[in-house]
């Protein structure tokens, strides 16, 4: 499934996708595969990039119902 | 040993010499490691998985054809290279399809100018064998040349999946 809410959080503080990646220590590649939902980073990603982006895991990682 | 295959294993020890020095010059931060994300670590893993099984296979393919006595265009160190080719081939192809193709230090430039020289450095001995008309030993089989005939077709191979993957990944960072 689609990470919109990374990708939206991420364009509301005009980052691009390899703007992040390099703040994160990853690959562009890879910030592309988890907003495509094509990869589900660990806990440690996740929290690396909720620091970033100024918001918490339910708000970038929890899926509603 | 025999003079050819010490020269071999001299050439060998050399281009492992020569390959630790470019790694280290291909990446940005002159580290011999180069640095892998989560995403990719795991990729690799499994791009490692599917070349052992190539390589196994490949080895048993190979083992049949010498134990049956089949007609060879190339002599068996040659087909044992090539095995070990189709292996490299594996793991470098998966992980180019799997977006793993940069590690996070790499020298993407760097990386242009090594994969130019060694297609470069491996044209060479071919083209003088060819002129020399040594390409094919008395049993008109494929002498030594094959390594590097191998080596060229693994590096272009590999070079030209890059560059492939390269612009259709510059056309989909576009449209997102």
């Amino acid at each position: 499934m689609k990470n919109l809410k990374l990708k939206s959080a991420r364009a509301a503080l005009d980052l691009s996708q390899e703007e992040l990646a390099q703040k994160c220590g990853v690959s562009r590649q890879t910030i592309s595969a988890i907003e495509k939902g094509d990869y589900n980073p660990t806990i440690n990603l996740c929290i690396a990039i909720c620091r970033i982006l100024g918001k918490t895991l339910d708000e970038l990682f929890w899926e509603d119902q | 040993m025999n003079g050819r295959s010490a020269g071999l294993a001299a050439g060998l020890m050399v281009g492992l010499v020569a390959a630790v020095f470019l790694i280290k010059l291909a990446n940005k931060d002159g580290r011999f490691r180069t640095e892998y994300d989560e995403r990719q670590t795991t990729i690799r893993g499994k791009a490692y998985r599917y070349a052992f099984y190539t390589e196994l296979l490949a080895q048993a393919v190979i083992m049949c054809l010498l134990m049956g006595g089949a007609e060879l265009f190339v002599e068996a160190y040659g087909l044992v290279f090539i095995g070990i080719m189709l292996g490299c081939v594996v793991l470098a192809g998966y992980c180019i399809w799997k977006d793993v193709y940069w590690g996070l230090n790499n020298s993407k430039k760097r990386y242009h100018v090594i994969f130019i020289a060694s297609i470069a450095l491996n044209v060479l001995p071919v083209v003088m064998s060819a002129k020399e008309g040594s390409l094919f030993n008395e049993e008109g089989r494929i002498g030594m040349p094959i390594l590097n005939i191998c080596a060229l077709v693994l590096i272009g191979f590999i070079y030209a999946e890059l560059l492939i993957k390269g612009i259709m990944d510059k056309y989909a960072e576009d449209k997102e």
